[in-house]
């Protein structure tokens, strides 16, 4: 069952049409990747499915019933790219406040910030002021006012920027444990390796318009491209009758592509007819960076103003 | 609602507890009061005593008169010499005169003297030379009265000037002079507070932009609830600080009265005292209290609109509100305009329109109401700014929602005026 649902959804702004007919559904316990190059829209989205924009047409579902910003905002946690706290103001009483805007009692914000206090190991910065903070830290304790009031829908945009590789672990499990207790996850980056890690579906989203969506699985499935991996100390030489060409070689590996009428069973039976000692062979699957790179190419690297009349 | 509580309290609690709010509550009271004695202080022990020779060789002045003279106003010291001026002129070191005047030797008591000149090594302004001047011009009035034959008790028969003072045949209770003190006094309150408590919200608001919690905190709640929150909660502080200088001044007074000392303090407090017997105080309190809080919404909205829009640069920031402030430094600069004429055209057009209407008319209502400001009039400028202040909070609402979110270019105020009237 989806936990969100979007149906052609727009905004457009004077000089751009930020959300161009953008339609999205994301399933309850999943971590979804919103990915996109810079000024695609992905903020705008988001700040329409947080409230904070109303879009110009098209539909908000959450939870199974029409977006009422007015009271869903308590279910949602949004971690902006543009994130801050109050420097001046003290940590416990600042996290507080922030849950007990989102709908949250004095008595079960204090219950909540303490249990997490613990779990991150802040215990000590209750009565610390936010400029006292490294950037790091200030990240966790902003991850922490985000999903401190329990939302169903975790928005995270660049999660982990400014984090150490034991911090971003310490980020990532809590992402995992969060989707397992039923929290829904949407988290926007440019970082691909980490979508590849965390994500169990995504949607790329360029100009304004979703150009793919799907699970990553069968995303590298559609944009694969029929190379293997084989390790062998050599490839009999070329006669053209093999069924496959080869591409390169990568330490000791060739990198080869399957000719379309081909299957991998054609290799490994044509090798092995002809005596070649093979140590490996793997498929190679396309990485979520060259997809991205591939379907994004082309476009300008700077999205161009236009004119909208409206 | 339950959360603008929640914002209006996290601004009023912070914003009470900083250090500069507990300094300006107690040192702005002791600060003026220090002017108030201080420039008192200063202008009765300050400037030289001068010692000045008087060449006269027509004999109008005589030794014993400026003997008497010199006993009676000691601010500067005259003294009948016979030395030419110029053995005086390169002897002032050792003779001990600052200065010297010859009397021509044609002059007589009465007939009309000739412009004398005082001669001294320094540049005098004429407000240095002023006490000689009135101590001579004394001394010629007591050579003239003996001449004449006037004794003590004709002197004081010429002394008796009559006095003028305005009276309203509507309102007999009202003084014209203590509503000239009122009014300019509770007119430079309200500039100090729009200018200060404005600044203030439009500062926060930048400080909440550039912090990037904007965003943060619009995901909870919508930006209209948290500017009026920013809004209502320095409003709190405000009316706090003034509760506070409120509470200062009685405590003081009560003090001077325990302690039965006539002091410049007590002269001050009497004063206020006066003023209560005077005017119709609980309208003037409350109509004080109205077209603060009035005045302050009006522009602290605007105020807030400004900070969304500009980004960490504080000239950016000085540049866009310049325009919000020229109305209320103009009130305050014409403010003789309307004490001379407090129901003239433009006493009346300034304290109807809400620009300006919270300073002309607390500078207009201590004349005294109907009398000086009809009733009707009151309710005009009141109706007025209220529905001005809603006017410029829904402005600013929709300035603020666009500004808080943008980052880059600071607009223009016509670009800002373009964001306020576009749909959605």
């Amino acid at each position: 069952m989806s936990l969100l649902e979007v149906k052609n959804l727009k905004k457009y702004f004077a000089t751009q049409k930020a959300v161009d007919d953008i339609s999205l559904s994301i399933d309850k316990g999943n971590i979804f990747g919103l990915l996109g190059p810079n000024g695609a829209g992905k903020t705008t989205l988001i700040r329409m499915i947080t409230g904070i924009f109303y879009p110009d047409s098209g539909e908000i579902f959450f939870d199974g019933k029409k977006f009422d910003p007015v009271n869903d905002v308590g279910l949602i946690g949004y971690m902006p790219e543009e994130r801050g706290l109050y420097k001046k103001m003290k940590i416990g009483e600042q996290t507080l406040y922030l849950a007990q805007l989102k709908g949250m009692s004095r008595k079960d914000a204090t219950a909540k910030v303490k249990d997490w206090f613990v779990r991150f190991g802040m215990e000590s910065w209750w009565n610390k002021k936010v400029e006292d903070l490294s950037k790091g830290m200030s990240q966790k304790l902003q991850f922490v006012t985000t999903v401190l009031h329990n939302p169903k829908l975790i928005i995270l945009d660049e999660p982990f920027s400014g984090l150490d590789p034991v911090n971003s672990n310490l980020i990532k499990d809590e992402i995992f444990r969060l989707a397992a207790n039923g929290s829904t996850i949407i988290f926007s980056t440019h970082r691909m390796e980490q979508v590849e890690e965390i994500c169990n579906r995504i949607a790329l989203v360029n100009k304004g318009q979703k150009i793919l969506d799907g699970t990553i699985k069968q995303v590298k499935q559609d944009f694969k491209e029929n190379l293997y991996s084989i390790g062998a100390d050599s490839l009999p030489d070329t006669t053209g009758n093999e069924p496959y060409e080869v591409i390169g070689k990568k330490e000791q590996n060739f990198i080869v592509r399957i000719k379309p009428n081909d299957k991998p069973n054609d290799v490994l039976q044509y090798l092995l007819q002809q005596g070649v000692s093979i140590s490996s062979f793997n498929e190679i699957l396309p990485s979520l960076n060259d997809i991205f790179i591939k379907l994004v190419e082309g476009t300008e690297t700077a999205r161009q103003f236009q004119n909208i009349k409206n | 609602m339950k959360k603008i509580g929640l914002i209006i309290v996290r601004e009023y609690l912070t914003k009470i507890r900083k250090k500069t709010f507990i300094l300006s509550t107690v040192l702005f009271p002791l600060l003026y009061l220090a002017l108030i004695v201080g420039t008192g202080y200063m202008a009765s022990k300050g400037g030289r005593k001068l010692n000045i020779a008087l060449i006269d060789s027509s004999g109008v002045f005589t030794p014993d008169k400026l003997g008497l003279a010199n006993i009676s106003d000691s601010s500067s010291s005259i003294a009948l010499t016979t030395l030419p001026a110029d053995s005086i002129k390169s002897n002032f070191e050792k003779l001990g005169y600052d200065g010297y005047i010859i009397v021509p030797s044609s002059a007589s008591w009465d007939k009309p003297l000739p412009p004398l000149s005082l001669m001294t090594t320094k540049t005098m302004s004429m407000e240095g030379s002023l006490p000689v001047q009135t101590k001579l011009n004394d001394l010629l009035r007591a050579v003239k009265n003996e001449k004449l034959g006037i004794d003590a008790e004709k002197k004081t028969i010429l002394a008796q000037n009559l006095v003028l003072i305005p009276h309203n045949v509507n309102d007999l209770k009202a003084n014209s002079n203590i509503a000239s003190v009122m009014g300019s006094i509770s007119a430079i309150l309200i500039y100090i507070i729009l200018l200060l408590y404005g600044s203030q919200v439009m500062m926060g608001v930048m400080e909440e932009k550039t912090n990037r919690i904007a965003e943060v905190i619009v995901s909870s709640v919508k930006p209209f609830q948290l500017m009026i929150g920013k809004i209502l909660g320095i409003g709190l502080v405000c009316l706090t600080q003034i509760l506070l200088w409120v509470v200062f001044i009685f405590v003081i007074y009560n003090i001077t009265i325990a302690s039965g000392k006539v002091s410049s303090m007590n002269e001050v407090i009497g004063g206020i005292q006066q003023v209560f017997t005077s005017t119709n105080m609980p309208l003037l309190i409350f109509c004080f209290v109205f077209y603060l809080i009035g005045g302050f919404f009006f522009y602290a909205a605007l105020f807030a609109a400004v900070g969304s829009a500009v980004n960490e640069d504080m000239r950016e920031a000085q540049s866009l509100s310049f325009p919000l402030m020229m109305p209320i430094i103009f009130a305050v600069a014409t403010m003789s305009v309307v004490l001379k004429d407090p129901s003239g055209p433009i006493a009346f057009w300034g304290s109807i329109i809400p620009f300006t209407s919270p300073i002309y008319m607390m500078i207009r209502l201590p004349f005294g109401v109907p009398a000086t400001v009809p009733w009707w009039q009151l309710g005009l400028s009141m109706v007025t700014l209220v529905a001005g202040f809603i006017f410029t909070t829904w402005f600013a609402g929709k300035i603020y929602r666009t500004g808080i979110l943008m980052y880059g270019k600071k607009p223009s105020w016509k670009e800002l005026i373009k964001w306020a009237f576009r749909k959605n």
